[in-house]
Protein backbone atom coordinates (compact mmCIF):
# COMPACT_ATOMS: atom_id res chain seq x y z
CA UNK A 1 0.00 0.00 0.00
CA UNK A 2 1.64 3.82 -0.96
CA UNK A 3 1.57 6.25 1.43
CA UNK A 4 -1.17 7.92 -0.64
CA UNK A 5 -3.72 5.05 -0.01
CA UNK A 6 -2.73 4.79 3.97
CA UNK A 7 -3.54 8.47 4.02
CA UNK A 8 -6.78 7.66 2.27
CA UNK A 9 -7.40 4.71 4.37
CA UNK A 10 -6.86 6.73 7.39
CA UNK A 11 -9.19 9.78 6.26
CA UNK A 12 -11.90 7.09 5.90
CA UNK A 13 -11.59 5.44 9.01
CA UNK A 14 -11.60 8.88 10.65
CA UNK A 15 -14.74 9.35 9.73
CA UNK A 16 -15.64 6.93 11.89
CA UNK A 17 -14.31 8.16 14.79
CA UNK A 18 -16.33 8.16 17.81
CA UNK A 19 -19.71 8.61 15.45
CA UNK A 20 -22.27 10.27 17.62
CA UNK A 21 -25.53 8.32 17.75
CA UNK A 22 -28.77 10.39 17.95
CA UNK A 23 -28.73 13.59 19.61
CA UNK A 24 -30.54 13.17 23.20
CA UNK A 25 -32.55 16.29 22.50
CA UNK A 26 -34.89 16.97 25.01
CA UNK A 27 -33.30 14.18 27.94
CA UNK A 28 -30.12 17.18 27.91
CA UNK A 29 -32.88 20.13 27.26
CA UNK A 30 -34.44 18.85 30.50
CA UNK A 31 -31.34 19.10 32.46
CA UNK A 32 -30.68 22.82 30.87
CA UNK A 33 -33.83 24.13 31.59
CA UNK A 34 -33.57 22.52 35.11
CA UNK A 35 -30.32 24.39 35.80
CA UNK A 36 -31.44 27.47 34.38
CA UNK A 37 -34.01 27.36 36.71
CA UNK A 38 -31.93 26.94 39.57
CA UNK A 39 -29.48 29.50 38.66
CA UNK A 40 -31.53 32.17 37.68
CA UNK A 41 -32.96 33.92 40.42
CA UNK A 42 -36.81 35.13 40.45
CA UNK A 43 -37.17 38.81 38.73
CA UNK A 44 -37.50 41.50 41.70
CA UNK A 45 -38.96 44.59 40.86
CA UNK A 46 -38.30 47.29 43.36
CA UNK A 47 -39.45 50.46 42.61
CA UNK A 48 -36.45 52.41 45.02
CA UNK A 49 -37.09 55.82 43.09
CA UNK A 50 -40.66 56.05 43.84
CA UNK A 51 -39.93 56.13 47.47
CA UNK A 52 -36.41 56.63 48.30
CA UNK A 53 -37.66 57.67 51.82
CA UNK A 54 -38.90 54.13 53.30
CA UNK A 55 -35.27 52.21 52.43
CA UNK A 56 -33.33 54.92 54.11
CA UNK A 57 -35.76 54.70 56.79
CA UNK A 58 -35.48 50.97 56.93
CA UNK A 59 -32.04 50.87 56.27
CA UNK A 60 -31.01 54.10 59.22
CA UNK A 61 -33.35 51.44 61.80
CA UNK A 62 -31.37 48.31 61.24
CA UNK A 63 -28.25 50.18 61.66
CA UNK A 64 -29.64 51.65 64.80
CA UNK A 65 -30.63 48.20 65.99
CA UNK A 66 -27.72 46.55 65.04
CA UNK A 67 -25.58 49.40 66.72
CA UNK A 68 -27.79 48.63 70.25
CA UNK A 69 -27.17 44.96 69.68
CA UNK A 70 -23.32 45.43 69.39
CA UNK A 71 -23.32 48.03 72.10
CA UNK A 72 -25.51 45.79 74.81
CA UNK A 73 -23.06 42.54 73.81
CA UNK A 74 -20.18 43.96 74.66
CA UNK A 75 -21.13 45.19 78.30
CA UNK A 76 -22.69 42.22 79.15
CA UNK A 77 -20.58 39.81 77.81
CA UNK A 78 -17.12 39.30 78.93
CA UNK A 79 -14.27 38.39 76.73
CA UNK A 80 -13.68 34.90 76.08
CA UNK A 81 -10.89 33.12 73.62
CA UNK A 82 -12.86 31.26 71.32
CA UNK A 83 -11.41 27.93 70.53
CA UNK A 84 -12.28 28.51 66.84
CA UNK A 85 -13.17 31.42 64.68
CA UNK A 86 -13.42 31.21 61.29
CA UNK A 87 -11.65 34.49 59.29
CA UNK A 88 -12.05 35.55 55.90
CA UNK A 89 -8.62 33.59 55.08
CA UNK A 90 -9.61 30.06 56.57
CA UNK A 91 -13.40 30.66 55.01
CA UNK A 92 -11.17 30.85 51.53
CA UNK A 93 -8.45 27.90 52.29
CA UNK A 94 -11.91 25.91 53.08
CA UNK A 95 -13.55 27.28 49.86
CA UNK A 96 -10.14 26.24 47.69
CA UNK A 97 -10.36 22.69 49.62
CA UNK A 98 -13.63 21.82 48.46
CA UNK A 99 -14.06 23.07 44.95
CA UNK A 100 -10.76 20.91 44.81
CA UNK A 101 -12.44 17.97 46.07
CA UNK A 102 -15.51 18.71 44.37
CA UNK A 103 -14.06 18.80 41.43
CA UNK A 104 -11.88 15.39 41.95
CA UNK A 105 -15.10 13.89 42.36
CA UNK A 106 -16.18 15.31 39.30
CA UNK A 107 -13.71 13.93 37.16
CA UNK A 108 -14.32 10.79 39.29
CA UNK A 109 -17.64 9.99 39.23
CA UNK A 110 -17.61 11.11 35.34
CA UNK A 111 -15.03 7.67 34.98
CA UNK A 112 -17.38 5.32 36.90
CA UNK A 113 -20.24 6.06 34.61
CA UNK A 114 -17.85 5.91 31.67
CA UNK A 115 -16.64 2.64 32.52
CA UNK A 116 -20.60 1.62 33.34
CA UNK A 117 -21.19 2.31 29.87
CA UNK A 118 -17.43 0.42 28.31
CA UNK A 119 -16.48 -2.21 30.22
CA UNK A 120 -12.97 -2.91 30.09
CA UNK A 121 -11.73 0.02 29.40
CA UNK A 122 -10.32 0.86 32.67
CA UNK A 123 -10.61 -0.29 36.27
CA UNK A 124 -11.75 1.79 38.81
CA UNK A 125 -10.16 1.76 42.23
CA UNK A 126 -11.76 1.69 45.19
CA UNK A 127 -9.51 3.23 46.64
CA UNK A 128 -10.02 5.99 45.00
CA UNK A 129 -13.39 6.36 46.36
CA UNK A 130 -12.38 5.80 49.95
CA UNK A 131 -9.86 8.44 49.39
CA UNK A 132 -12.84 10.96 48.41
CA UNK A 133 -14.92 9.98 50.76
CA UNK A 134 -12.61 10.66 53.52
CA UNK A 135 -11.78 13.39 51.85
CA UNK A 136 -15.91 14.09 51.96
CA UNK A 137 -16.30 13.88 55.65
CA UNK A 138 -13.40 15.77 56.55
CA UNK A 139 -14.69 18.75 54.79
CA UNK A 140 -18.66 18.15 56.18
CA UNK A 141 -16.88 18.14 59.55
CA UNK A 142 -15.44 21.45 59.42
CA UNK A 143 -16.56 24.17 61.22
CA UNK A 144 -16.22 26.46 58.33
CA UNK A 145 -18.60 24.07 56.01
CA UNK A 146 -21.00 26.99 56.82
CA UNK A 147 -22.48 27.22 53.33
CA UNK A 148 -26.09 25.62 53.20
CA UNK A 149 -25.74 24.21 49.10
CA UNK A 150 -22.28 23.27 49.55
CA UNK A 151 -23.00 21.19 52.78
CA UNK A 152 -26.14 19.30 50.84
CA UNK A 153 -24.45 18.35 48.07
CA UNK A 154 -21.45 17.03 50.05
CA UNK A 155 -24.39 14.94 51.98
CA UNK A 156 -25.58 13.77 48.54
CA UNK A 157 -21.87 12.48 47.69
CA UNK A 158 -21.02 10.98 50.18
CA UNK A 159 -24.05 8.92 49.86
CA UNK A 160 -22.58 7.92 46.09
CA UNK A 161 -18.84 7.78 47.43
CA UNK A 162 -19.73 4.94 49.97
CA UNK A 163 -22.26 2.85 47.42
CA UNK A 164 -18.87 2.95 44.93
CA UNK A 165 -16.56 2.67 48.04
CA UNK A 166 -18.25 -1.03 48.53
CA UNK A 167 -17.81 -2.36 45.19
CA UNK A 168 -16.40 -5.31 44.56
CA UNK A 169 -15.47 -7.31 41.64
CA UNK A 170 -17.98 -9.83 42.77
CA UNK A 171 -20.51 -6.58 42.62
CA UNK A 172 -23.91 -7.49 40.35
CA UNK A 173 -24.93 -5.27 37.48
CA UNK A 174 -27.83 -4.08 39.41
CA UNK A 175 -25.74 -2.73 42.12
CA UNK A 176 -23.72 -1.05 39.76
CA UNK A 177 -27.14 0.78 37.74
CA UNK A 178 -28.65 1.61 41.09
CA UNK A 179 -25.49 3.65 41.68
CA UNK A 180 -25.99 5.48 37.86
CA UNK A 181 -29.35 6.34 38.84
CA UNK A 182 -28.64 7.76 42.42
CA UNK A 183 -25.91 10.52 40.36
CA UNK A 184 -28.56 11.05 38.17
CA UNK A 185 -31.66 11.02 40.13
CA UNK A 186 -29.86 13.46 42.50
CA UNK A 187 -28.23 16.11 39.31
CA UNK A 188 -25.25 15.03 41.18
CA UNK A 189 -23.16 15.74 38.45
CA UNK A 190 -24.15 18.75 37.20
CA UNK A 191 -24.65 20.18 40.76
CA UNK A 192 -21.01 19.29 40.76
CA UNK A 193 -20.06 21.30 37.91
CA UNK A 194 -21.98 24.39 39.03
CA UNK A 195 -20.03 24.02 42.20
CA UNK A 196 -16.59 24.52 40.32
CA UNK A 197 -15.79 26.93 38.73
CA UNK A 198 -15.24 26.89 35.11
CA UNK A 199 -11.56 26.25 33.98
CA UNK A 200 -10.68 24.64 37.48
CA UNK A 201 -8.89 21.56 37.26
CA UNK A 202 -8.28 18.91 40.07
CA UNK A 203 -4.74 19.73 39.77
CA UNK A 204 -3.57 19.37 43.29
CA UNK A 205 -2.17 16.02 44.55
CA UNK A 206 -2.03 14.61 41.32
CA UNK A 207 1.29 12.97 40.33
CA UNK B 1 -7.83 22.63 -5.34
CA UNK B 2 -9.28 24.96 -2.53
CA UNK B 3 -7.59 28.15 -1.81
CA UNK B 4 -5.32 28.42 1.26
CA UNK B 5 -4.65 24.52 0.90
CA UNK B 6 -2.14 24.61 -1.91
CA UNK B 7 0.49 23.98 0.41
CA UNK B 8 -0.65 20.57 1.38
CA UNK B 9 0.31 17.46 -0.47
CA UNK B 10 -2.18 16.11 -2.95
CA UNK B 11 -4.02 13.56 -1.90
CA UNK B 12 -4.54 15.84 1.63
CA UNK B 13 -5.79 19.12 -0.40
CA UNK B 14 -9.44 18.03 -0.65
CA UNK B 15 -10.28 18.03 2.81
CA UNK B 16 -13.31 15.61 3.78
CA UNK B 17 -16.38 17.52 4.37
CA UNK B 18 -19.05 15.32 5.51
CA UNK B 19 -22.32 15.49 7.85
CA UNK B 20 -22.44 19.66 8.08
CA UNK B 21 -25.42 20.02 10.10
CA UNK B 22 -28.11 21.03 8.12
CA UNK B 23 -28.98 24.17 9.93
CA UNK B 24 -30.06 26.21 7.00
CA UNK B 25 -29.60 23.63 4.18
CA UNK B 26 -32.29 20.69 3.12
CA UNK B 27 -34.48 22.15 5.18
CA UNK B 28 -38.40 21.31 4.50
CA UNK B 29 -39.73 23.94 2.01
CA UNK B 30 -43.13 23.81 3.81
CA UNK B 31 -41.02 25.02 6.93
CA UNK B 32 -42.23 28.03 8.59
CA UNK B 33 -39.22 30.87 7.62
CA UNK B 34 -36.46 30.26 9.94
CA UNK B 35 -36.04 32.72 12.66
CA UNK B 36 -32.40 34.24 12.24
CA UNK B 37 -30.04 34.21 15.07
CA UNK B 38 -29.80 37.52 15.75
CA UNK B 39 -33.77 37.85 16.53
CA UNK B 40 -33.20 34.59 18.60
CA UNK B 41 -30.74 36.43 20.88
CA UNK B 42 -32.43 39.46 21.37
CA UNK B 43 -35.19 37.31 22.46
CA UNK B 44 -33.77 35.41 24.82
CA UNK B 45 -31.79 38.03 26.21
CA UNK B 46 -35.75 39.72 26.86
CA UNK B 47 -36.41 36.59 28.86
CA UNK B 48 -38.33 34.63 26.19
CA UNK B 49 -38.17 30.73 26.80
CA UNK B 50 -39.59 29.41 23.82
CA UNK B 51 -36.84 31.52 21.99
CA UNK B 52 -33.85 29.45 24.36
CA UNK B 53 -35.30 26.53 23.27
CA UNK B 54 -35.24 27.57 19.06
CA UNK B 55 -31.92 28.70 19.70
CA UNK B 56 -30.75 25.08 21.46
CA UNK B 57 -33.03 23.32 18.81
CA UNK B 58 -31.22 25.22 16.05
CA UNK B 59 -27.35 24.46 17.04
CA UNK B 60 -27.58 21.33 19.23
CA UNK B 61 -27.06 18.87 16.68
CA UNK B 62 -23.74 20.24 15.53
CA UNK B 63 -22.58 20.81 19.10
CA UNK B 64 -23.32 17.95 20.30
CA UNK B 65 -21.39 15.99 16.94
CA UNK B 66 -18.54 18.04 17.73
CA UNK B 67 -18.82 17.03 21.65
CA UNK B 68 -19.53 13.52 20.73
CA UNK B 69 -16.33 13.31 18.43
CA UNK B 70 -14.29 14.73 21.46
CA UNK B 71 -15.64 12.79 24.72
CA UNK B 72 -16.22 9.43 22.89
CA UNK B 73 -18.61 8.45 26.01
CA UNK B 74 -22.36 9.14 25.76
CA UNK B 75 -22.67 10.83 29.09
CA UNK B 76 -20.07 12.88 29.45
CA UNK B 77 -20.80 13.93 25.93
CA UNK B 78 -24.33 14.77 27.20
CA UNK B 79 -22.70 16.71 30.40
CA UNK B 80 -20.65 18.70 27.94
CA UNK B 81 -23.53 19.67 25.84
CA UNK B 82 -25.20 20.55 28.54
CA UNK B 83 -22.84 22.99 30.29
CA UNK B 84 -22.03 24.18 26.40
CA UNK B 85 -25.22 25.84 26.39
CA UNK B 86 -25.67 26.62 29.81
CA UNK B 87 -22.75 28.51 29.80
CA UNK B 88 -24.13 30.38 26.17
CA UNK B 89 -27.15 31.02 28.14
CA UNK B 90 -25.24 32.99 30.48
CA UNK B 91 -23.00 34.80 28.90
CA UNK B 92 -25.13 35.29 25.51
CA UNK B 93 -25.49 38.65 26.58
CA UNK B 94 -21.57 39.42 25.71
CA UNK B 95 -21.80 37.77 22.34
CA UNK B 96 -21.11 40.76 19.94
CA UNK B 97 -21.26 38.62 16.68
CA UNK B 98 -17.84 38.89 15.38
CA UNK B 99 -18.76 35.45 14.73
CA UNK B 100 -21.61 33.24 13.73
CA UNK B 101 -23.43 32.14 16.64
CA UNK B 102 -22.81 29.03 15.79
CA UNK B 103 -19.00 29.01 15.96
CA UNK B 104 -19.31 31.01 19.13
CA UNK B 105 -20.80 28.12 20.70
CA UNK B 106 -18.29 25.51 19.15
CA UNK B 107 -15.98 27.50 20.78
CA UNK B 108 -17.47 26.97 24.33
CA UNK B 109 -18.39 23.64 23.55
CA UNK B 110 -14.35 23.16 22.75
CA UNK B 111 -13.46 24.67 25.64
CA UNK B 112 -15.63 22.29 28.16
CA UNK B 113 -14.47 19.63 26.14
CA UNK B 114 -11.02 20.34 26.37
CA UNK B 115 -10.97 21.25 30.03
CA UNK B 116 -13.16 17.93 30.57
CA UNK B 117 -10.59 15.81 29.21
CA UNK B 118 -7.94 17.29 31.10
CA UNK B 119 -9.78 16.70 34.54
CA UNK B 120 -10.51 13.40 33.40
CA UNK B 121 -6.55 12.73 31.95
CA UNK B 122 -5.46 14.20 35.55
CA UNK B 123 -7.35 11.99 37.28
CA UNK B 124 -6.14 8.88 35.22
CA UNK B 125 -2.57 9.62 36.15
CA UNK B 126 -3.64 9.84 40.03
CA UNK B 127 -5.71 6.86 39.74
CA UNK B 128 -2.79 4.92 38.30
CA UNK B 129 -0.72 5.98 41.29
CA UNK B 130 -2.71 4.75 44.17
CA UNK B 131 -1.54 0.66 44.88
CA UNK B 132 -4.58 -1.27 45.96
CA UNK B 133 -6.48 -0.79 42.85
CA UNK B 134 -9.50 -3.09 42.43
CA UNK B 135 -11.43 -3.84 39.25
CA UNK B 136 -14.99 -4.14 39.27
CA UNK B 137 -15.97 -7.00 37.30
CA UNK B 138 -14.43 -6.03 34.58
CA UNK B 139 -11.50 -7.23 32.33
CA UNK B 140 -9.04 -5.82 30.40
CA UNK B 141 -10.31 -5.46 26.34
CA UNK B 142 -8.27 -7.66 24.07
CA UNK B 143 -5.97 -5.91 21.51
CA UNK B 144 -7.58 -4.84 18.48
CA UNK B 145 -5.45 -4.52 15.16
CA UNK B 146 -8.18 -3.43 13.44
CA UNK B 147 -7.18 0.15 11.85
CA UNK B 148 -10.32 1.69 12.80
CA UNK B 149 -9.27 0.83 16.70
CA UNK B 150 -5.59 1.45 16.17
CA UNK B 151 -6.96 4.97 14.53
CA UNK B 152 -8.51 5.62 17.55
CA UNK B 153 -6.01 5.05 19.87
CA UNK B 154 -3.84 7.13 18.02
CA UNK B 155 -6.09 9.96 17.74
CA UNK B 156 -6.29 10.20 21.51
CA UNK B 157 -2.85 10.34 21.94
CA UNK B 158 -2.40 12.98 20.09
CA UNK B 159 -1.50 16.35 21.70
CA UNK B 160 -4.73 17.92 22.55
CA UNK B 161 -4.65 21.39 20.14
CA UNK B 162 -3.64 18.69 17.44
CA UNK B 163 -6.46 16.70 18.34
CA UNK B 164 -9.01 19.72 18.22
CA UNK B 165 -7.95 20.58 14.80
CA UNK B 166 -8.00 17.29 13.56
CA UNK B 167 -11.39 16.65 14.64
CA UNK B 168 -12.96 19.57 13.96
CA UNK B 169 -11.57 19.64 9.89
CA UNK B 170 -11.21 15.95 9.27
CA UNK B 171 -13.78 14.25 10.80
CA UNK B 172 -16.49 16.98 11.95
CA UNK B 173 -15.57 19.14 8.38
CA UNK B 174 -15.51 23.01 9.57
CA UNK B 175 -13.19 25.21 7.85
CA UNK B 176 -9.69 26.17 9.58
CA UNK B 177 -11.29 29.72 9.69
CA UNK B 178 -14.11 28.46 11.89
CA UNK B 179 -11.44 26.88 13.68
CA UNK B 180 -9.49 29.54 14.37
CA UNK B 181 -12.43 31.67 15.75
CA UNK B 182 -13.27 28.38 17.80
CA UNK B 183 -9.68 27.66 19.11
CA UNK B 184 -8.68 31.40 19.22
CA UNK B 185 -6.03 30.69 16.92
CA UNK B 186 -4.81 31.78 13.38
CA UNK B 187 -5.74 29.72 10.42
CA UNK B 188 -2.42 29.00 9.51
CA UNK B 189 -1.97 27.76 12.80
CA UNK B 190 -4.82 25.63 12.23
CA UNK B 191 -3.45 24.01 9.41
CA UNK B 192 -0.20 23.88 10.57
CA UNK B 193 -1.69 21.56 13.69
CA UNK B 194 -3.62 19.76 11.49
CA UNK B 195 -0.38 18.75 8.94
CA UNK B 196 1.37 17.81 12.07
CA UNK B 197 -1.73 15.88 12.98
CA UNK B 198 -1.62 13.76 9.94
CA UNK B 199 2.06 13.30 9.65
CA UNK B 200 1.59 11.42 13.58
CA UNK B 201 -0.97 9.72 12.46
CA UNK B 202 0.79 8.06 9.52
CA UNK B 203 3.64 7.22 11.73
CA UNK B 204 1.73 5.94 14.35
CA UNK B 205 -0.04 3.61 11.39
CA UNK B 206 3.13 2.71 9.40
CA UNK B 207 2.70 -0.98 9.43
CA UNK B 208 -0.44 -0.46 8.19
CA UNK B 209 1.17 0.70 4.80
CA UNK B 210 2.73 -3.00 4.36
CA UNK B 211 -0.89 -4.74 4.89
CA UNK B 212 -2.09 -5.68 1.61
CA UNK B 213 -4.77 -7.19 3.13
CA UNK B 214 -6.79 -3.81 4.09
Amino acid sequence: MTDDQLEERIRAAAREYNAPPETPREEMWARIAEARRGRAPEPRVIPLHRRPWRWAALAAAAAAILAVGVGIGRVSVAPEVSVWEAPAAQGAAYRLAAQEHLGQSEAFLTLFRASLRQPGEHRLPAASARQLLATNRLLLDSPAAVDPKTRLLLEDLELVLAEIAQLSPSSRAEDLELIRKGIEQGDVMPRLRTAVPAGSAPTQGVS
Amino acid sequence: MQPGLEWLPAPLSQPFRPHRCPIAEDRDPHAPEPVSDAELIDRVLAGDPDAERALYDAHVDRVFRLVYRMAGDLDRAQDWVQETFIRAFEKLADFRGESALSTWLCSIAMSVSLNGLRKVKRFREREVALDDALPIGFTPREADPDLKTRLARAIEDLPEGYRAVFVMHDVEGFTHEEIGRALGVQPGTSKAQLFRARAKLRQALADFAGDRNL
